[in-house]
């Protein structure tokens, strides 16, 4: 109880010097959010009684997998921020495994409330559904273990044959990236998209890839765990930003949300579930509601 | 052949044990080890003592898996009895007569055949909320999947309903059977056999691609597979086990099959369907295995003790069930003796065209209570046409018909009749048996089965009662040791004798016969004759379509020679047999005694 109370004083500090920062929305400067779940009547009165459906795939480590304990149960950083952040609200939520392509489309139809899970921001996507955005994009190369092609950036994949997500953002670079190996003489990229990351892995462990882009957490935690097989390449940092989706006109979940993982980031629990799977904290990005 | 793939079944087993054996001894830098790095969070240690084979085995019986197993089980089941109804309903849609019922069945399997069944089952799931209809995962994978499955059974069924030999239709019609009841006592048990595969495909088929429906939360076997190797990346043992066990519930499926297709298999007597099940699903095995009868040739079967060969009737028998069959026949017109005046198959006027040809014109026949009438006439005169035009197996273009002074399946509308309804009632309240040419014996029913039929089913007897009937009409045609033999065992005239009795057995008012002895070797006519001779005896009332000029001559009270047609002339055998008038009738009967002397030369 103490250091609940300890840890809601320095929450208190933290969001007042982000707000002179100017980092958090101004309207909430007055009234700094805070965790009071016995208040979720009067903060979030839609939300009583309601089980919130969190769609997830339940098969990209870190952000959510199976337990290797307990095959029953989903962790991972989105995952346990879920837990954090409806611990704050008050509400009851159920997770709902789905494969990652059909998430979305179930929230915009009503079948799910929210997807948390590693979703990139698009003007596209938020026509249908509103942000509250927690996190940067990192982007990863995965490659063999030794870097017997010496990927060290997209200027060294010409030639090469590569690997990205279907209709994924870095699928999107590559072809891009081979344009301009062609425009400046060089040998244009093989692309190769594969339907979730293990099929993926598969073909740079059988030498059928040389490079695969996916997210730089999954690549950091691959080449960690098998350092014998893979290694990274090289890492940018993108510009784009990563927040949980819901349908719009959901007010009272869209501020619940917000709130929770505003306090989430401020008490540092956040950081210290990025810590935990081995997120690079830097990649952590001030909560703010986008629509 | 099958020798050759059990070698291969059992060297791809021995080869995956070495396999597992070779990675156990623990040679690093294999493929193998590899796979063990690759697995992150386990312990290396324990899975190199183990091998892979161990894990695998783990992972087959790892609750998490068995659950998405059996969620593709449940969804598929459902699915599947869903499927077939609907198929079954869209099957008959397609065959119907009725062009626009046939469309909307077209295009629901053009269109549903036609497109993914991911992007149905996400619209399912994903648009239908937008109306109002949420769905919830499992509901939605079930509805999805049969409506999938509708149109893949759906031609599948068709495809076994137009094997079956439309005579069997035209049988069961015969008998007063509605086309419902036809379709399922007697179409589609002999359809099941084409349909079995397939369907057992389809099945198949289902189970593993339930995994599809990931996209709409639904964690079967293959998404659960794939979330553990997401998360430890041994996606060789985990997918190995996975495949395990698709492949214990597919065996399963397919294990079903073979015992159904044992079971709707009517080329196999009943007495040999109890053969072993390993041997029907394996297709060999010891010849100590019981049912080994079954894959010998059929002509082998005979000889098997399990089907003693029949023994001669005695002359005792086959007069006592004679008595029993004339005390059935005079059940059955009971006003006989003080109507005999009256005509009693009237057909005025009567025209039938086939796509514009005319097949019968303007025909007028009038046959008496208890008379016998033969119609003889050269191929495609019309005789066939016109029997089957008498108890409304085909509706008249033109003029009416009355049997005892009604219609059958006809109501006057102003100047003209028209078909009513329910013709199949009103075939059944007729009562008139029908003999084809080609015996149109319900394949897939025993002997004694094919008679007792039609008064079970159309007309409510007993059971018993009717396979007492069945039984002693069997003996009254001297089959009486053949009562439980399926039609294929029999002779073309014994099958002929029991298709008769058959006809029979709805305790008919008039017997109608279509070259009942066309399709059966000289030396077989005789028995079928004598059985039709006795019936004329009994003075049944009949009319026998036959090219047996003899045959006529002895036991017809009338002769009808029919050409194009139209009746030429008609009187008794005396005149129309010995003192034809009509040129026509000549020149026919002249060519029909020529065959018959190169017939007996």
């Amino acid at each position: 109880m103490v250091r609940s109370k300890l840890l809601f004083a320095v929450a208190v500090v933290l969001s007042s010097s982000a707000v002179m920062l100017g980092t958090v929305p101004a309207a909430w400067a007055a009234d700094p959010p805070k965790c009071e779940p016995d208040k979720l009547a009067t903060k979030y009165p839609s939300l009583v009684g309601k089980k919130v459906i969190i769609g997830q795939d339940g098969e990209s480590p870190p952000y959510s997998f199976r337990d290797p304990k307990d095959f029953n149960s989903i962790i991972g950083a989105d995952a346990d921020m879920v837990r954090a952040a409806f611990k704050c609200i008050g509400g009851q939520f159920e997770f709902k495994l789905g494969g990652w392509s059909g998430l979305l489309p179930a929230v915009i139809a009503g079948q799910a409330d929210v997807m948390w899970d590693n979703l990139y921001f698009t003007t596209e996507r938020a026509k249908q559904v509103d942000y509250v955005i927690y996190m940067i994009a990192g982007t990863g190369a995965l490659v063999k273990k030794g870097n017997p092609k010496n990927i060290t950036g997209m200027d060294t994949v010409c030639g090469l044959t590569a690997t990205a997500g279907l209709g994924t953002v870095e699928e999107a670079a590559f072809r891009d990236q081979s344009e301009k190996c062609k425009a400046a003489g060089k040998a244009a990229i093989t692309l190769m998209t594969y339907p979730d990351i293990p099929a993926g892995t598969r073909l740079i462990q059988n030498d059928r890839a040389d490079i695969l882009l996916s997210d730089l957490a999954i690549v950091d935690q691959l080449s960690e765990n098998n350092p014998a097989v893979f290694q990274r390449g090289f890492k940018v940092v993108s510009d784009f930003k990563i927040g949980v989706a819901m349908k719009k006109g959901n007010e009272d979940l869209l501020k619940a949300i917000a709130d929770a993982l505003t306090v989430l980031q401020a008490e540092g629990v956040q950081k210290k579930i990025y810590e935990q799977y081995k997120l690079d904290p830097a990649l952590m990005q001030p909560i703010a509601i986008q629509r | 052949m099958k020798s050759r793939l059990a070698l291969f079944v059992v060297s791809l087993c021995l080869g995956l044990f070495l396999l597992g054996c070779d990675n156990r001894s623990g040679g690093q830098g294999a493929p193998g080890a590899t796979l063990s790095q690759l697995a992150g969070g386990g312990s290396p240690v324990g899975q190199g003592e183990a091998g892979w084979l161990g894990e695998l085995l783990g992972y087959v019986v790892l609750p998490f898996l068995l659950e998405g197993a059996l969620l593709a089980v449940q969804i598929s089941a459902l699915a599947m009895v869903g499927g077939v109804l609907l198929g079954l309903g869209l099957a008959l849609m397609r065959l119907s007569s009725y062009a626009p019922i046939r469309v909307i069945a077209w295009i629901y399997i053009w269109l549903v055949r036609g497109t993914p069944q991911l992007l149905q089952l996400v619209f399912l799931y994903d648009a239908l909320p937008g109306i109002g209809i949420k769905l919830d995962t499992f509901t939605t994978a079930v509805i999805g999947f049969a409506l999938n499955e509708a149109a893949f059974s759906a031609e599948i069924i068709r495809g076994g309903i137009l094997s079956v030999n439309r005579n069997q239709t035209v049988a069961a019609a015969s008998l007063g059977m509605g086309p419902l009841l036809a379709l399922r006592r007697i179409i589609l048990p002999q359809a099941m056999r084409a349909i079995l595969p397939g369907m057992a495909n389809d099945t198949i088929g289902m189970i593993k691609g339930t995994s599809i429906a990931s996209v709409i939360f639904v964690n079967e076997l293959t998404f659960r597979s794939q979330q553990i190797v997401g998360q430890n990346f041994k996606f060789f043992t985990v997918f190995a086990a996975a495949g395990v066990i698709y492949l214990m519930l597919t065996s399963a499926i397919s294990l079903l099959q073979s015992l159904l297709e044992h079971r709707f298999n009517h080329e196999l007597e009943p007495a040999v369907r109890g053969a072993s099940s390993w041997r029907r699903f394996v297709g060999w095995g010891p010849s100590w295995l019981p049912g080994r009868v079954a894959a010998l040739p059929a002509g082998v079967v005979g000889t098997a003790p399990a089907i003693p060969a029949p023994r001669p009737e005695t002359a005792a028998e086959r007069s006592a069930h004679g008595l029993l069959w004339r005390e059935h026949l005079l059940a059955a017109s009971p006003q006989q003796a003080d109507q005999d005046a009256r005509p009693f198959v009237v057909c005025d006027n009567v025209c039938k065209s086939y796509g514009g040809r005319e097949v019968v014109r303007n025909l007028d026949l009038t046959v008496k209570r208890g008379e016998v009438v033969t119609i003889i006439g050269p191929s495609g005169s019309g005789k066939s046409t016109l029997l089957r035009l008498i108890n409304h197996l085909e509706h008249v273009d033109w003029g009416e018909i009355k049997i005892d002074g009604q219609y059958v399946g006809y109501e006057k509308r102003g100047t003209a009749v028209r078909p009513i309804r329910d013709l199949a009632k009103a075939r059944a309240d007729a009562r008139i048996g029908m003999v084809f040419q080609q015996f149109n014996l319900f394949n897939h029913l025993t002997a004694v089965q094919n008679i007792s039929e039609a008064p079970i089913q159309v007309y409510g007897e007993e059971p018993k009662r009717a396979r007492n009937l069945a039984l002693s009409l069997l003996a009254s045609v001297g089959l009486a040791r053949h009562a439980d033999h399926l039609p294929h065992r029999l002779s073309g005239g014994q099958q002929q004798r029991v298709a008769i009795a058959r006809a029979l057995a709805i305790s008919p008012r008039l017997m109608l016969f279509d070259e009942p002895t066309s399709a059966l070797d000289p030396e077989l006519v005789g028995e079928v004759l004598a059985v039709i001779r006795r019936l004329a005896e009994a003075g049944m009332t009949m009319i026998v379509v036959t090219h047996e000029i003899r045959f006529a001559r002895e036991v017809a009270d009338r002769v009808v020679f029919i050409d194009e047609g139209s009746i030429v002339e008609q009187g008794t055998p005396a005149e129309v047999l010995d003192n034809p008038r009509e040129e026509r009738t000549q020149r026919f009967l002249r060519m029909v005694e020529r065959e018959e002397t190169v017939l007996d030369a």
